[in-house]
């Protein structure tokens, strides 16, 4: 009882995608155990980085941002690393979420269909923001650095 | 078949559990809606200097630190109640998941009433 985990038939996960793509949006019991595996596992990774992102961002910073004082912030390759890993698990995490909620309330297919790319594009889009911005971060760190090396 | 689903069914309404669960779902989708405008207002950062200090001049406004205490009390109540989700699901936490949810909640007002108290004594009243 108290380790299901260990007993957790594997094979009736498909996954949310691939059980999509099969399926084709039918409802079935059969499909999401890996999603709930992630879901927990990315949830544990969530709680640790948002822990030390809320605290050092919003907690421990007096008055408005300024934007020498966030650029600088972020030299370091780990701690964009850690902003990267973030992204990725709190965009997984809560576009899996807003499906999980569909697959609750909503049981017409074309709407399944319609919500489910729009979650998809929405998840895409947000994740290339995010990503260009850590990358046009770093860069201005770079030229930041060479522009001190020259002078 | 599927069983159709009501958003909250009131028939379960005086369960500890069945409040925790909705509350967790209404706390997520605000945090996915929270989300969005979060990536989209620091991509300002690649805009330059200027713009992004505009930005965060305009959000340094006390409304905003409200809101963000908020914010601070709908991440606690979310992270907590998501660790009594795994507890509840890899350990033998489903047993007293009541006592859990009444702990965390607890130690999320705590850490709440602390952060708030730092984010309001930082307000920036006069400009």
């Amino acid at each position: 009882m108290g380790y299901r985990w260990l007993s957790f038939n594997f094979s009736y996960s498909m996954g949310t995608l691939g059980g999509i793509m099969k399926k084709g949006f039918r409802e079935t019991s059969k499909k999401g155990g890996i999603p709930w595996l992630i879901q927990r596992i990315s949830a544990v990774i969530i709680f640790v980085i948002i822990m030390i992102h809320f605290v050092t961002y919003h907690l421990l910073s007096e008055g408005a941002f300024k934007w020498d004082k966030v650029v600088s912030k972020m030299k370091s390759p780990w701690f964009n690393l850690m902003q990267f890993l973030l992204l990725c698990t709190v965009l997984y995490h809560g576009l899996n979420g807003v499906w999980m909620v569909v697959e609750d309330y909503i049981h017409i297919k074309g709407l399944r269909l319609f919500l489910f790319s729009l979650i998809i594009v929405v998840g895409i889009s947000l994740f290339f923001v995010g990503v260009l911005t850590i990358i046009k971060v770093s860069n201005f760190n770079l030229e930041i650095l060479r522009a001190g090396v020259i002078k | 078949m599927y069983k159709k689903t009501r958003i909250f069914d009131l028939n379960y309404y005086k369960f500890t559990g069945s409040w925790a669960w909705i509350l967790h779902r209404l706390s997520g989708l605000a945090l996915i809606f929270y989300l969005t405008l979060h990536i989209w207002v620091i991509n300002t950062l690649t805009k330059g200097p200027d713009k992004f200090n505009n930005v965060m001049d305009f959000l340094n406004s006390p409304i905003f630190k409200f809101l963000e205490v908020g914010l601070w009390g709908v991440i606690l109540f979310h992270a907590f109640n998501g660790v009594r989700i795994i507890i509840i699901d890899f350990f033998k936490g489903a047993i007293s998941h009541k006592k859990i949810f009444y702990i965390f909640i607890i130690i999320a007002f705590v850490l709440w009433v602390i952060g708030g108290y730092r984010l309001i004594s930082h307000i920036q009243w006069v400009h």
